[in-house]
């Protein structure tokens, strides 16, 4: 099923407290193989756990058994921005988004976790959600959908209020979005959702900024406000708009470091590999 | 000189004129979306094109529909002053103008032009040297006939002259050309020099009314009068005035017209002319006495403006045309 979809691996950096059997380490006692400590049988009824040498060498001839912790699932989520700008490109922003959202629930559910998609735009977009779930399907038909959507002239306000539609457990939240919106809004935004764990996942599309035309004269409309202005394409004004988008990047990575949550820039083409490696990197097992 | 006040020949076509508005409520066809136009930076060049594109669109569009209107100026009068005379030309076309002048060359076995050919060319050559008269023309024969009022346009007077050379009409009748050549300075603006100049070959009577007519409009309208007589070959000189005419039998009407000429206020001058040397020295007398200065009206078609648009247009059209080749095609 689904085998043309690239997995990457992932880890978590807490423990989870999620009761259902996954593969994260987590605080629930259970059917795991990491030791927490002893209790008594009577505390602990499960005799299967008798540890006998514990037992022998306690004095007060007390019966001790052995507690683990089980591994756990953490819901994983993917929040995807449907904001006009997310249409640009000649393969949209939004059609990456739907891989790299495929990719992310087929990771998920292979590693034992739940998995939802909460879509917004300048509202959070009822028929962009998919309840999260330890079956995949409704999510793949929905990032199939995806893949076609073209958004409309809208901006990406719902940001804010998509925490509502988060569980109240930390889970892992993979924000993909372009991030052109207004660096408070987001920030704001962040603050909201400081809960869980956030990946920024930063598409941009190489011919918003690096691949130009070399000369000429065009007319640019905003995909989202629909404003006008005028470009004469040439050598100055493209070094100063690739200049514009470096100092973006420089300023987005500054604002999710502060949050200490590193982005993850995605330009053209999605390379699942480098997400695996991305976890490696920067989240501490 | 432009009169700043245009005219249209159709007005209700500017109606149309907010339409040229409508580059600034259209998008452009090819309008790129662009996914955050504020990460663009501010570029003063790019905007100043981008309202030039904008005011070329508008103002291309608005020549089109003032061209359409069809805009030109009023018609003007220049007050000018200039050296000439306002002249009135009385011609006979009577039969006897056909006849060779009497001075024609028979000696070389050739008839001489005829004296309507010769006045008419030598009145050509005096109406060509003249600058800034103005002419009008009578013919008569039987009756007057009107030919052309006083005008400046040379090319008509010279057109009107040649056409006298034609063949010639019965009779003479003085009195009725006079009248008409004087009614001609009726209703014009004195220019301070007015000249009627009457050709003809011998008299004619004219009857108590008409002569009492003739004094009191040439004295009215301050018109000197130049008779110039035609000769019969051997005919009887107005200046003669030692002829006795026989009993019971009047004076013959050229004599008697050239009396009561003299009678005339206003004033009048006669010459006798038997062949075209001596026609063509009259008229150079003529052509002397009558340099006054004079103030004239000159008028100035009004100017036709709507090439002047289109051709606006147009070039705006081509620069967008041009602007069109260098837009951006490949974007994505």
């Amino acid at each position: 099923m689904h085998n043309d979809i690239k997995e990457f691996s992932y880890h978590i950096s807490w423990r989870s407290r999620g009761r259902h059997n996954g593969s994260h380490s987590s605080t629930q006692r259970g059917m795991g193989m990491e030791f927490r400590g002893h209790t008594t049988l009577l505390s602990y009824p499960d005799p299967r756990r008798i540890d006998i040498r514990q037992t022998i060498r306690d004095p007060l001839e007390q019966v001790y058994v052995r507690i683990f912790n089980q591994k756990s699932a953490t819901p994983v989520f993917v929040m995807a921005d449907l904001s006009g700008s997310m249409g640009f490109g000649k393969q949209s922003k939004i059609e990456l988004a739907s891989q790299i959202a495929n990719s992310i629930a087929m990771s998920a559910t292979h590693n034992g976790d739940p998995f939802g998609f909460i879509g917004f735009d300048d509202v959070v977009r009822e028929d962009w959600l998919c309840t999260s779930s330890f079956r995949p399907h409704q999510a793949l038909e929905l990032s199939k959908k995806l893949s076609k959507f073209i958004p409309e002239s809208v901006g990406s306000k719902g940001l804010q209020d998509a925490n509502r539609y988060l569980p109240r457990e930390r889970s892992l939240i993979f924000l993909i979005s372009d991030f052109h919106m207004p660096l408070n809004e987001l920030e704001d935004a962040l603050a909201l959702m400081m809960q869980h764990y956030i990946v920024p996942i930063v598409l941009w599309n190489s011919s918003e900024y690096k691949s130009l035309p070399e000369f000429g004269i065009t007319s640019v409309t905003d995909s989202e406000t629909g404003e006008q202005r005028t470009l004469f394409l040439r050598k100055e004004l493209r070094a100063s708009i690739i200049a514009s988008f470096e100092a973006r990047r420089a300023a987005i990575e500054a604002l999710f470091m502060r949050y200490d949550m590193p982005p993850f820039f995605v330009e053209d083409t999605f390379d699942a590999d480098a997400l695996t490696e991305y976890f490696h990197q920067f989240v501490a097992a | 000189m432009l009169n700043p006040s245009f005219y249209f020949n159709t007005p209700w076509v500017l109606l149309l004129l907010p339409l040229a508005l409508l580059p600034l409520v259209l998008n452009r066809a090819h309008n790129q979306r662009y996914s955050w136009v504020a990460m663009l930076p501010k570029d003063r060049l790019s905007d100043l094109i981008g309202i030039v594109l904008k005011t070329l669109s508008v103002l291309a569009l608005a020549s089109i529909i003032i061209g359409m209107a069809g805009p030109h100026s009023q018609q003007q009068q220049i007050e000018r002053i200039g050296v000439g005379a306002q002249i009135a030309m009385v011609l006979d076309r009577s039969a006897s103008m056909d006849d060779p002048f009497s001075g024609g060359d028979a000696s070389n076995g050739k008839v001489g032009e005829t004296k309507s050919v010769a006045a008419s060319r030598l009145i050509t050559q005096f109406i060509n040297s003249r600058q800034n008269d103005m002419f009008g023309m009578i013919t008569f024969s039987n009756s007057a006939m009107y030919v052309l009022p006083l005008t400046e346009n040379k090319v008509a007077i010279l057109a009107a002259v040649q056409a006298t050379a034609g063949n010639a009409l019965f009779q003479t009748n003085i009195g009725s050309g006079l009248t008409s050549g004087a009614g001609l300075f009726d209703k014009v603006p004195d220019s301070g020099s007015r000249a009627l100049i009457l050709l003809s070959d011998g008299g004619g009577r004219i009857d108590a009314d008409t002569q009492q007519k003739i004094r009191e409009w040439l004295d009215r309208l301050h018109i000197g009068l130049y008779w110039i007589v035609l000769r019969q070959p051997g005919g009887l000189s107005i200046f003669d005035t030692t002829y006795v005419p026989p009993e019971d039998s009047a004076l013959p009407p050229q004599i008697e017209l050239n009396e009561f000429f003299k009678t005339l206020n206003s004033p009048f001058h006669a010459y006798e002319a038997d062949d075209p040397k001596s026609l063509a020295a009259a008229i150079a007398d003529i052509n002397q006495k009558e340099k006054k200065p004079i103030r004239y009206h000159e008028q100035i078609a009004g100017k036709n403006f709507t090439q002047l648009f289109y051709l606006l247009a147009a070039l705006m059209v081509g620069f967008l045309l041009l602007v069109k080749y260098l837009e951006v095609r490949t974007w994505d």
